[in-house]
Order: structure tokens, then C-alpha cells, then sequence
């Protein structure tokens, strides 16, 4: 099957020759996003300049059912903006203006692809910032950002995108441009703000977002604390939390990845130590510095053995590069890994890396971890060697550990979304009557299912599903939920 | 025609409800916010949720828990309380009974929204029954999960049209060790000018509200070593007429000291009986220039968060609703006079047809709170 070539020449009228890509050698560059396994070539790139340019090519693509995808900086980890084939890929790149600052009213309006990093560099000079701050902050657009429902380290005390976005500009599936939500917290009827964001680009394609932004707090204390094992490290992040502190961020790295980071980037961690932790407050001086006392002695009370406070920016900034790089710093250590992300309620965060590392003896694979352990999501990075037939074990040890997320009560995804990768895993965390409503969701918005189709929700012809007789849901088994 | 009056005390009993009424129905909480949004059209029967109430799980550990939507939120907080922990809402009628779905439902909140935010944003779960049965769960027990599409916000919001809110997670928040309140008699301009520097400066407030009283308040929640000195600097900020609030009484509802001016506040939230009583939200910038121009009896004005609660004569709700949309911003009618026919809400969102669109495929034979959202035809 390829594409009409009536509905490719409307498509390509749609932009004009400058704005479109389909030279076959040109278009492989947007065949896959971060998640470099699933790879699709696209019929069409379609880089329009503004939200008129965006409404005209889906447009376009809907009076010819033609499926689209949007696609940002292609940083994404669940393959959200996996092209299809025969379908046209829309890139936000040319829209990254930064359009309006209002400092008095604590907001900014952006295009789709300006990066996550720029908005606080454009406004930083108000004393104000854009909290949510992926890993990938630097590359990573606000658009895809509000595709996925970024999160970041900061998420525990701050919230994820959803909790910072006033409006957004969305051009529907059919091409019409409309805005969702507000200027202020006062909503008029359901919001759909709230469900378009996260809903990983099935429902629409933003055009404009306007952010709220933060004053920046008055200081900041920063800690790298090593611990004699996960659990007594665990058990520190438990006291923090019931002393009622909220800290602005907590991390967790394993082992493996105190090493990696080590190697890649010196930034300062103990290499050999079981377990790090980094926890970070922020705020009012005064209060700050009460309850970073509170915390260095409840590190103290748990066998800390080094404890370094970051006593300028530059230790800081030192401490969170080591964390920010442990990811890419697993290549060091190892030819291939893969990336998962899960979340367990943080209680059982013990436990979880307990079977998690049974699971890794089990399949003969070293899993290293990396986790925001104030809000129990893991990344658990799994090691393999293609070259040493590994991928499939890897993977499937990876998938398992994602399933184990949810069967500890937890998410399939606490930020990098279901994407392509796990929708043929919702249906461990969710039963199929809560995906048919999500359905209906998608339908209320995109009846015809042109709108990044294939992603979030399985579908028969992606995961090969057979209704089969009933199976009570893995939750229902452990009472958590209730079915009828 | 006899109203059928369901009070289902489970899931499988509300669900059995629903499929065994046939036509339409209301769906009643406490009956605390009966006439917000549009005027209800007739209905066959009422599902009062009530009957679904308690704490189904609280896992204090991990700061989430699980409840019957029926539940008062105010009996919640006191479970909460002995664990040191809250759910960080503070809307003016949770004091009168409100159940945690009815605060979902119409999208309620309080002034602490500048920081914690609203019941949307505090929201990690829910369970829903729609009007052919379906039962749906979405979201979870985990702060931080972006599977699947977040439904919950959907219910936030939706007036009782969309589907029944049977049980809903929440995210909670430890209570602060101190709250304190600075207050100044100031009447809006100097309290808004007021404001600004406020939320210019690093010192953090909670909530920054001026009253129709001549009152602005501003609310620090801290540990109690830092208290004392942040409010000294907040007081410093405010200048000559600003002084720490120290009025305590049990019946304000709320706790610690100041407790009485947030209680005048929750007043007049609540509004002026015989008036109409109109939720406004602007960009805070403009909001001022908003309350100024309407002939409001009481006001309750966020000035961080641009949200106010006004009591204005009926017949000037059409031009409240026109002065918001004019300043770009959203308006709908809460408490109205009997005999009232002005609308409850301005003009409708551009986003109308995904609204009904979504309402078409949830609730297709507009079986749930017929007229809520009267006048954009959506139910």
C-alpha cells in the first residue's frame, strides 16, 4: 500500500514544495524517535512555519484520511512519535518562538518548539523559571513535553507539566483550531486541558502553550549522601517524608549506576558505594535551613557513610550532572541497554529492587537503577550485549519489570509515556472497559483515527489480542480494585 | 411524575441503580452546591452518593489516599489529621459537608489553589460509572503515572453530566507545623498593588486573597522555627498597616491562629443570600479592573491566582459574565435567586464541539444532569 498520489499532491499543496520533505533518503531521518528500536519511514515531512501552517496540513491529511504523527525533538522514550507508514509526519520545529513573557502575571506563551531549557532562559532574568525539568530539558520541546505530561526531578515537591499550563492553541484532528483552557485556574466545564495533556499527541497537535512560571526560591540546599545498602537509603527517603518535609526532589542511584556516572562524568559519587542518595530543598531561607538540619540528621540516623553538601552552584550543578548523565553514562559500561520506566507506590520501593535484581540474576542480565525515590518511579536500565545475542532476553526481562510495577500497585509509565512501546502492555494495568472509555475519548476527538494512530491504547492488529474468556485483572487479585 | 430516589451503597449497587432507572438523573452529593452551573432540567430520578462514603485505603507512607466519593472531605481531613497529613484544598463549603466528588464535579477550590493548585491537580485517580453501566477506572495510587488517558480530569469540572465519580485517589500533603496570616486593612487597588510585591518577593505565601471587608490577607504555611521570622520579613514587606492575625475560634472550621479571618473569607465565598452568586477567573493582572466595574455586594478576590467569588444583584449576572469575557476571561453562575433566568455561563469555549462530542460519547441519551451547562446546549 502507498500513498494516493491525489491525496499526496493535496498534502504537499497544502505547505508548498519548501515546507515539505519526501525525498525517501531525507525522510529516514524521522523515522524513529528516542526509542531507536521501532523505525518507520514516514511518506511525508511536513514542516510548517506557524499554527496556520499546522491547521492546513492537518487539514489537509484529514479530508484524505491520510494519518499524521507529531513530532518535536524526537527525544521521546516510548516511540510516541513513531511515524506511519504511508502517513505524514508534522514537525513542530519551525514554530520556537518564544511570544509573550508576563512576568506580573507569572506566565510565558510559546510555540511548540521551543526547548523546556530556553523557557527559563527567557524568562530567568524576571527572577522566574518553568519548574518541570526532564533529563532532557536542554533538547526536549514544551510541545512534546505537553504530549507526554513531562515530568523531572523537581516533580515531587512541583508537579508535572499538567500542573503548568494555563492554555494550550491545539489544532484538532480535523484541522480546526481551538484553544483548551484558560487564564486562570477557573475552567469553563470539563477540562480538556487536562486530558489532551499526556494524551501523547492521539488527540491533537498544540500550536501555542501558555506556561506558568515561578518565582525562583530564595536558596537552595543540595545533598550526596552514600548508604551501606538500597534499603537503608529507602528507609531515610520514608523518615523524610514522615518528618512532613516535602523535598524538592529526591534521587536514588544503584551501584551500577553510581559507576557509570562516575566514568562518565566525575562528578564527585563514591564509586563502590551500594546505594547514593541526592535530596534537594528549596524555599525561604529559614525554613530551608530547618529542615535540611532534619534531614542531615536523619541521614546520620541511617548509617550515612559520606555525606557532602554542595557548599557553591558549581557542587551543585556537579551533583546533578552525575544524575542527569547516569543514562547515557550505562553505555560506558555496557554495549546496549535499555531504558524502562515504572512506578510502585514509594513504600514498596525496597521490595521492588529486590525482585528486581532476582529477575536480572534470573535472566543472567546486570540491571542497573536509577530513580526519583521520593515519587517511587524507576528507571531501571537493563544491560545486554547485542553482539552476545542478549535483545530479546533483555527485553523481555525490561517489559517484565514494567509489569511488575503494576502488579505492585503501581504505573506502567511515571514519564515516559505508553507510546507504541507499552500499549500492548495496558492491558496488565488496565481492564478492558477502562480502555474502551479511553476510547472514547480518542473517538470524541478523532472519530476517523488519523491522529498518531497505533499509540496508547492496544489495538487487535498491534498486539495480535483474541478475546478470550475472562481473566481477572492482576489488581483484582491482590484487592486493590474492584470489578464487577 | 414521582422523582425515584437512589442511594446506592457500593459500586455494584449504583451501577444496578442506574441501568434499572430508566430516564434521567441527577446526581447529588451533599446538596451543597444544588444550584451551581445551569439550572437542572427535569429529571426522573436522583442518585445521592452519600451512601458511598469512607476511607477505602490510606497509605500514609506514601502520602495517597483512596476513598468513596461520597465522603465529606471535611471528615476526611480529620482521619488525615491523626497521621499529621491533609489534602491541600481549603474551598469555602467543605466546612458545610461538600463530598469529595461534588468538589470534583464543580471543579471547586480555595485559596491555597495559588500553590497546591486545584482537586484536579491533587487528583491521582478515579473510578467512574457512566449511563449504560460501564464502569471505568483510570489513573491509580501512584503520585506520578502518565498511562493512559487521565479521565479524572474530564470528571473535574463536569457538573454531574458526564458520569457518576464513585471512587476517587488522592495525592495529600503533610499539614504545615505553623500557618500564619498577615493582614492589612486596605481597600483593592492598594491591596492588589500590595499583592505584586508580594508575589515578587521569595517569601512564599500559600494564598493572597483580599475581602469586600477592606481586608487583605496574605498566609504563610512553614515549620514553627521559621514561622516567627518569615512573617516578621512578610509583615516588614506589607508595610504600617499590616499586623499578624492571632483570632482562633472552633467554629471558623479552620485551625490555627488567624483561623478567624479565613473563616470571614469562606463568608464571603459562600456569597450573600438573597444575591446571585458568580465564580470568576481572569488573569490576576485584571482583576481588579474587573471587580471594580461590577456592583458586587461581597467579594473574595485570589489576587495571585485571579480568582474571585462575587455577590452581585440578578440582574447584573449577564454583565458579570460580559465583563469577564471581555477581560478573556471564564465566568459561571453559582448560587442564584429563584426566580433568576439569567445564564450561568458566558459565551461558550471554542473547544464547544469537542465538549459535546465528548458528552455524546459518555452519556449518548443525555440521561445525566440535563441543563447543567445550559446555555451551550451540550446536555
Amino acid at each position: 500500500m502507498t500513498l494516493d498520489p491525489v491525496a499526496r499532491a493535496a498534502i504537499v499543496a497544502a505547505l508548498g514544495p519548501d515546507d515539505v520533505v519526501d525525498d525517501p533518503v531525507q525522510t529516514r531521518a524521522y523515522e524513529c524517535d528516542g526509542l531507536t528500536g521501532y523505525r518507520v519511514r514516514p511518506e511525508i515531512v511536513l514542516i510548517p512555519r506557524d499554527a496556520e501552517g499546522v491547521a492546513r496540513a492537518v487539514k489537509a491529511c484529514h479530508r484524505n484520511g491520510v494519518p499524521f504523527v507529531a513530532r518535536g525533538a524526537g527525544t521521546g522514550l516510548s516511540g510516541g512519535a513513531l511515524p506511519v507508514a504511508d502517513g505524514v509526519v508534522i514537525s513542530l520545529a519551525r514554530l520556537k518562538r518564544v511570544l509573550e513573557v508576563d512576568p506580573v502575571n507569572r506566565r510565558a506563551v510559546v510555540e511548540p518548539g521551543v526547548t523546556n531549557l530556553e523557557i527559563t532562559a527567557a524568562v530567568a532574568a524576571h527572577g522566574l523559571y518553568y519548574a518541570p525539568d526532564p533529563s532532557s530539558q536542554q533538547v526536549c520541546t514544551i510541545g512534546g513535553n505537553v504530549a507526554e505530561n513531562s515530568g523531572g526531578a523537581h516533580c515531587l515537591k512541583y508537579g508535572f507539566t499538567t500542573n503548568h499550563v494555563y492554555s494550550m492553541e491545539v489544532v484538532l484532528p480535523d484541522g480546526e483550531l481551538v484553544t483548551l483552557g484558560g487564564d486562570s485556574a477557573e475552567q469553563q466545564g470539563p477540562d480538556l486541558r487536562g486530558v489532551f495533556l499526556g494524551s501523547e499527541g492521539t488527540l491533537g497537535i498544540t500550536t501555542k502553550i501558555t506556561v506558568r512560571l515561578l518565582r525562583t526560591p530564595e536558596t537552595v540546599r543540595t545533598l550526596l549522601a552514600d548508604f551501606p545498602s538500597v534499603a537503608e537509603a529507602g528507609e531515610v527517603v520514608s523518615d523524610i517524608v514522615a518528618a512532613g518535609i516535602v523535598p524538592a526532589a529526591v534521587e536514588m542511584m544503584d551501584t551500577l549506576a553510581i559507576e557509570a556516572a562516575e566514568e562518565a562524568v566525575h562528578a564527585g559519587y563514591t564509586v563502590g558505594v551500594p546505594a547514593a542518595l541526592v535530596v534537594e530543598l528549596d524555599g525561604p531561607i529559614e525554613q530551608c535551613d530547618t529542615e535540611f538540619a532534619q534531614v542531615k540528621a536523619i541521614c546520620d540516623a541511617h548509617g550515612c557513610t559520606r555525606l557532602h553538601i554542595a557548599g557553591s552552584p558549581e557542587e551543585r550543578a556537579a551533583i546533578w550532572r552525575g544524575r542527569k548523565a547516569a543514562f547515557a553514562a550505562v553505555g560506558r559500561i555496557s554495549p546496549d541497554y535499555f531504558v524502562q520506566d515504572g512506578v510502585v507506590p514509594r513504600t514498596r520501593l525496597a521490595e521492588v529492587l529486590g525482585r528486581i535484581a532476582d529477575m536480572g540474576d534470573e535472566a543472567g542480565l546486570r540491571v542497573a537503577n536509577v530513580f526519583h525515590a521520593g515519587d517511587g518511579n524507576l528507571h531501571p536500565l537493563v544491560l545486554y550485549s547485542a553482539a552476545a545475542g542478549e535483545t530479546e532476553r533483555a527485553e523481555e526481562l525490561s517489559g517484565a519489570i514494567a509489569e511488575l510495577c503494576v502488579e505492585l500497585g503501581g504505573s506502567l509509565s511515571g514519564e515516559h509515556g505508553i507510546g507504541t512501546d507499552k500499549a500492548c502492555s495496558m492491558p496488565k494495568m488496565y481492564g478492558e472497559e477502562d480502555l474502551a472509555v479511553m476510547k472514547r475519548v480518542r473517538d470524541a476527538f478523532d472519530p476517523e483515527g488519523i491522529c498518531n494512530p497505533g499509540k496508547v491504547l492496544p489495538t487487535p492488529r498491534l498486539c495480535g489480542e483474541r478475546p478470550g474468556k475472562y481473566r481477572p485483572h492482576p489488581l483484582e487479585e491482590s484487592g486493590v480494585i474492584e470489578r464487577l | 411524575m414521582t422523582l425515584t430516589a437512589l442511594k446506592p451503597a457500593s459500586l455494584k449497587e449504583a451501577r444496578e441503580a442506574v441501568l434499572d432507572t430508566t430516564g434521567r438523573i441527577s446526581i447529588a452529593g451533599a446538596g451543597t452546591a444544588a444550584d451551581w452551573g445551569g439550572r437542572l432540567g427535569p429529571v426522573d430520578a436522583v442518585l445521592d452518593t452519600t451512601g458511598l462514603s469512607g476511607v477505602i485505603t490510606h497509605n500514609p507512607g506514601d502520602m495517597t489516599v483512596s476513598v468513596h466519593a461520597g465522603t465529606p472531605l471535611r471528615a476526611l481531613q480529620e482521619q488525615l489529621a491523626e497521621h499529621g497529613q491533609h489534602l491541600s484544598f481549603d474551598a469555602a463549603r467543605v466546612a458545610a459537608g461538600a463530598t469529595v466528588g461534588g468538589l470534583v464535579a464543580t471543579a471547586d477550590a480555595g485559596p491555597s489553589a495559588l500553590v497546591h493548585g486545584t482537586l484536579r491537580d491533587l487528583v491521582i485517580g478515579t473510578t467512574t460509572l457512566l449511563s449504560d453501566g460501564a464502569v471505568v477506572r483510570s489513573g491509580g495510587h501512584v503520585i506520578k503515572n502518565v498511562a493512559g488517558f487521565d479521565l479524572s480530569k474530564l470528571l473535574h469540572g463536569s457538573y454531574g453530566t458526564l458520569g457518576v465519580l464513585v471512587e476517587v485517589v488522592l495525592r495529600l500533603h503533610p499539614v504545615p507545623k505553623a500557618i500564619g496570616t498577615v493582614v492589612v486593612e486596605c481597600g483593592l487597588a492598594d491591596a492588589a498593588r500590595l499583592a505584586g510585591e508580594v508575589l515578587a518577593s521569595q517569601l512564599e505565601p500559600t494564598a493572597v486573597e483580599w475581602l469586600s471587608s477592606g481586608r487583605l490577607l496574605v498566609r504563610l504555611d512553614s515549620t514553627e522555627e521559621a514561622l516567627p521570622a518569615r512573617l516578621d520579613r512578610l509583615t516588614r514587606l506589607l508595610g504600617d498597616g499590616a499586623s499578624v492575625a492571632s483570632g482562633s475560634s472552633e467554629a471558623s472550621g479552620q485551625s490555627g491562629a488567624g483561623a478567624d479571618v479565613w473563616a470571614e473569607h469562606a463568608a464571603l465565598t459562600r456569597g450573600d443570600g438573597g444575591a446571585a452568586v458568580v465564580r470568576i477567573g481572569v488573569k490576576p493582572s485584571l482583576l481588579p479592573g474587573v471587580l471594580e466595574a461590577l456592583p458586587a455586594s461581597t467579594v473574595s478576590a485570589g489576587l495571585g491566582t485571579g480568582v474571585a467569588t462575587v455577590s452581585v444583584p440578578g440582574r447584573a449576572v449577564a454583565e458579570a459574565h460580559a465583563a469577564v469575557h471581555a477581560a478573556g476571561g471564564t465566568s459561571v453562575l453559582r448560587c442564584r435567586p429563584a426566580d433568576l433566568g439569567a445564564p450561568a455561563w458566558g459565551p461558550p469555549p471554542s473547544a464547544l464541539a469537542v465538549l459535546k462530542a465528548v458528552k455524546q460519547r459518555f452519556d449518548p441519551d443525555g440521561r445525566f444532569g440535563p441543563g447543567r451547562f445550559d446555555p451551550w446546549e451540550i446536555s
